[in-house]
């Protein structure tokens, strides 16, 4: 710690803090344009200069001076306040003024500092810049005309996005930001660019004359799409999201967003919602009230009898899904899923078996002090692209190496020194497996306390690094080099997202990432940690509530399977599009029209248009309650406007429907958390008090492994054909309700199907020429896109898109023989 | 039809082998801070740096292209655009300036149809003003290439565009 005295005050703060911290801290203002938290120190606009006793005869820039023992510091006097104001009369000779039109006037640091310092007229003149404005792009409008240059674009996309969109191109007067050729954005669109400009440079279009900042009401919560659990704060104004508000000072993300969060919201304020409940009469869904429509679902389930399955979406509140489970038990039920059944069972049973705990064991935020990452299957830049962020800041800033386990490359594979085993498709399991056995094999692996060691060591004969070497294409070294480098390091994390389109050895994975926490002694070691991260925004929570076929009870594919040939009669599916997310299509089809159809959505999705009832839900922007992330942190969902027309949160409804059942329900979510956690493992004693800005962490920053148990594991089969399809999520999407959200469909709007450059010029493929595959099952066709990222013969399509049908041949296997039709 | 220089470019663009482009890389990929010398072999090669080549250092080298582009603004010494096979740089020093380089440049202009930095169609010839090139003794001085032709005049400049132009 290091003391000093600013304005006459004492202020003690760590030795690495700048004097703005240090200021900051202590409580004391210091304007700045160019400096952010999350960035390294820059200093590019001169406004935070302060007097430093030690250092007399000329001012200081406060952002990036670090203290020092002693230091007096005078951050206000009338030489620093005609300097300031002499820096503000430079920046504003080119600054077009135009301020009533300007989106980012009344919360625009510049316009507010120019206000501060009086600047009324300026003694220098000076060209007006006249550049066009960047309006190629849907989401993100450029006017170089208002930049001052501060750097905070072109360094978020570098320092946290690691995408690289600008550059400071030119020199002196012409200087400016631009993107490479200077041409239109394209890019990942996620944002991070709009929440850093300190003026009204970089602006969000949608959000274009919707509102005046001071017109909108803000509301924190959590974004309702992945499993990072990214706290969002809503601008809210006329009942509508109006934008999503920049805030770094909630949750775990640091204010950093993909496009999802930022540009994704559009869909809660959507005209094609449903707003009333509908009943089917005569073969046709028609409009009911909700006690009719409340009278026929009772009926309906009354008539099926145990004959019943439920199964849930992953991005209902823990509340409601509290209510989900009680309802099923009222209902006799153990018939109970989520997120087609499968894709968990990596933690659910692979973590479960090995260590005894059913979640990832640390948070997000020691991923950054990690010196050793391995990331599997994912590439979380896509899935979970905060988390991504995260773990480009641990290899930036403390030269974290990465090794990614992957089918194909992507932004994870290109982050600095970034150590790549690229697979042959399915053989992910392999390669664990191998590291596993370099581990044994030169004794790098901790096994004091290990069970299972014998099996382990049996079941892992085949998979010498050679051996895998051989099978998978991937280097031999490589795989060695990781297994040293995992034991070597401190602190290590490794990394495995799970989700709908990535079901083949789920549970498998689990227990060989678990395997591998074991021997290296990751798991529960403070600093380290193993991630099993989810899908959906509440993916843990729905674990953690339990919404999993009790021991009498089938999962999902069992469920639709059985509905399939009319041995179940009845299915409610709440906030679940299986029709065009679950693999096996065709048989999913059948489940649905066969059973007696319950649906509860906010769209009448194309599961809802077979429903024998359809019940109006609302999204994450119209409920309160909490989400559980993948790290466990619980955090709470606020509502930010009111639902339209009969609509009702899952929550009401499942009020209605348990009180039609003749059982009680908590009558508020206040009520519903209380009585959740009195009854889940790892929640108890939480209050809705202890979930702070930060959220609250169930079971601590580090879950403790409950067992040690090692479980031998057997790889995966790698596919013989010439082509094969590798299905999966896409950054710009997550599940299927972001097809419905007006940002991500303007940068992706539809199927395709990737294709590398060699197979492009074999095939004589063209970017967005018509490609039709024939796949076991049948067939696919959607336009190509070019791309740099696959391996010959490897293909990769997006499941988000039902138009697509990609789940008719998708049947829930590790990877899809294609043959291309000509 | 002739073609445009935007013609000639996009055609270039398309046609651009990257061999050359390869073997500049291959050479400095393990060198640290390689992106000037890589740059500046690649210019060597090809007499510009087009686009394709960014995009292909930007891959191999594992730099942002924008940063690329961002150097390759910054540095007068880079080219994207395609440049003439010879590249005529009119003296505009102060010595020049006085004996007429002016006149000089106007001629060429004339002559050519190209101003300073600007490049004739058939990708013949570049004109370019510049600063003193160190030759005050011989104003007004232009040069071509390598060679320099001082105490230039009007008639002269055309001698020296014909023979250049003989040359192809």
């Amino acid at each position: 710690m290091v003391n000093l005295t600013i304005d006459g005050k004492q202020v003690t703060v760590s030795k690495d803090a700048t004097i703005y911290e240090a200021a900051k801290q202590a409580g004391i203002y210091i304007p700045v344009l160019c400096y952010a938290k999350k960035l390294l120190p820059y200093g590019a606009c001169r406004v935070c200069l302060v007097e430093v006793e030690q250092m007399k005869g000329r001012l200081i820039p406060s952002c990036t001076t670090p203290v020092t023992e002693g230091m007096v510091v005078t951050t206000m006097s009338d030489e620093i306040r005609k300097v300031r104001k002499t820096v503000l009369e430079f920046l504003l000779v080119n600054h077009v003024v135009d301020c009533p039109v300007c989106d980012k006037g009344g919360e625009c640091d510049l316009q507010e500092l120019t206000y501060e310092y009086e600047v009324v007229t300026n003694r220098f003149e000076g060209e007006k810049f006249d550049l066009p404005t960047d309006e190629v792009n849907p989401l993100i409008e450029r006017n170089m005309n208002r930049c001052v240059l501060c750097g905070k674009c072109v360094r978020v996309c570098d320092e946290i996005v690691g995408y690289g969109s600008y550059s400071f191109i030119n020199r002196g007067f012409e200087t400016k930001i631009a993107t490479a050729f200077d041409r239109g954005l394209n890019c990942e669109f996620c944002g991070q660019c709009v929440s850093m400009c300190p003026v009204g440079a970089i602006l969000p279009r949608p959000f274009k004359f919707k509102a005046r900042p001071w017109q909108l009401k803000e509301v924190d919560t959590v974004c309702g799409y992945c499993g990072n659990g990214c706290t969002i704060t809503l601008g809210t104004k006329d009942n509508e999201v109006q934008t999503i508000r920049f805030n770094d000072e909630t949750g775990v993300n640091d204010g950093n967003l993909c496009i999802r969060g930022r540009f994704g919201y559009s869909y809660v304020n959507s005209a094609d919602k449903l707003t009333s409940p509908m009943v089917r009469r005569d073969g046709q869904l028609v409009e009911a009230s909700w006690d009719e429509a409340i009278q026929a679902v009772s009926d309906g389930f009354k008539a099926a009898g145990d004959s019943l399955g439920i199964i849930s979406g992953a991005r209902l509140t823990n509340e409601e899904l509290f209510l989900l489970k009680n309802y099923s038990k009222a209902l006799g039920t153990e018939n109970l899923d989520h997120s087609g059944g499968e894709c968990y069972k990596g933690v659910t049973e692979g973590l479960q078996e090995t260590l005894g705990i059913k979640a990832s064991t640390a948070t997000f935020p020691q991923v950054e002090k990690c010196d050793a990452i391995l990331s599997i299957r994912s590439d979380f830049y896509e899935t979970h692209p905060v988390f991504g962020m995260v773990v480009n800041q641990a290899i930036r800033r403390n030269e974290a190496k990465l090794t990614v386990v992957a089918d194909k490359l992507g932004k994870f594979t290109k982050l600095p020194n970034a150590r790549t085993l690229l697979h042959k498709p399915a053989l992910e399991l392999n390669i664990i497996n191998a590291i596993c056995s370099v581990l044994l094999e030169e004794g790098l692996a901790k096994t004091d306390g290990l069970e299972g060691l014998d099996d382990l060591k049996k079941g892992l004969k085949k998979f010498t690094a050679k051996a895998v070497a051989k099978e998978t294409g991937v280097d031999e070294e490589a795989i060695k080099q990781t297994a040293r480098e995992l034991a070597a390091a401190e602190n290590a994390a490794i990394l495995l997202a799970y989700g709908l389109p990535y079901t083949a050895y789920s549970k498998e994975l689990g227990i060989a990432a678990a395997n591998l926490s074991l021997l290296t002694g990751i798991a529960g070691r403070q600093g380290s940690g193993l991630y099993l991260c989810g899908e959906k925004a509440n993916s843990q929570g729905a674990i953690d509530l339990g919404i999993l076929p009790g021991a009498k009870g089938i999962g999902a594919q069992q469920m639709l399977d059985d509905a399939s040939t009319g041995k179940l009669k009845a299915l409610y599916m709440v906030g679940e599009d299986p029709i065009a997310s679950y693999p096996n299509r065709g048989m999913v089809e059948k489940a649905m029209d066969n059973a007696f159809l319950v649906v509860q959505d906010l769209f009448l999705t194309e599961t809802a248009a077979k429903a024998d009832v359809v019940l109006p839900a609302v999204s994450f922007a119209e409920k309160d309650g909490t989400f559980t992330n993948a790290e466990r942190r619980i955090q709470k969902v606020r509502k930010g406007i009111k639902s339209k027309g009969d609509a009702k949160s899952d929550f009401e409804i499942l009020q209605l429907l348990l009180s039609a059942a003749g059982k009680d329900a908590p009558a508020t979510t206040t009520d519903a958390f209380a009585a959740l956690t009195a009854e889940t493992s790892g929640y108890e004693g939480i209050t809705l008090d202890m979930l702070g800005k930060q959220g609250y962490v169930w079971g601590t920053d580090i879950l403790k492994p409950v067992t040690s148990k090692l479980v031998a594991v057997g790889g995966g089969e790698a596919s013989k054909s010439k082509y094969q399809l590798l299905v999966g999520s896409a950054l710009y999407h997550s599940g299927t309700v972001s097809t419905k959200a007006k940002g991500p469909n303007a940068v992706v709007s539809e199927a395709y199907i990737e294709v590398c450059r060699e197979d492009a010029a074999e095939l004589k493929l063209e970017e967005g020429d018509l490609l039709k595959l024939k796949a076991e099952g049948g067939e696919l066709k959607a336009k190509v896109k070019v791309d740099r990222r696959l391996p010959q013969g490897v293909m990769f399509a997006p499941y988000h898109f039902s138009a697509m049908e990609l789940n008719r041949v998708y049947t829930g296997q590790p990877v899809i023989a294609v043959e291309p039709v000509k | 039809m002739t073609e445009t220089a935007e013609q000639v470019a996009e055609k270039t663009e398309e046609e651009i082998d990257l061999g050359p482009a390869n073997k500049v890389i291959d050479k400095y990929l393990d060198m640290s801070g390689n992106l000037m010398p890589v740059l500046q072999g690649i210019q060597e090669e090809y007499g510009y740096i087009p686009e394709e080549t960014v995009h292909l250092t930007a891959e191999r080298l594992n730099v942002y292209a924008s940063q690329i582009y961002g150097v390759l603004t910054f540095y007068a010494q880079f080219h994207l655009e395609p440049r003439g096979k010879y590249i005529i740089r009119v003296c505009m020093g102060t010595a020049c300036h006085v004996k007429g380089a002016g006149r000089i440049g106007d001629t060429i202009k004339e002559r050519l149809g190209i101003g300073h930095a600007e490049t004739t169609e058939d990708l013949l010839f570049t004109a370019e003003y510049v600063a003193c090139i160190g030759a005050c003794g011989m104003a007004p001085v232009i040069m071509v290439n390598d060679a320099t032709y001082g105490s230039i005049t009007v008639q002269k400049t055309d001698e020296v565009i014909e023979k250049y132009k003989a040359m192809g």
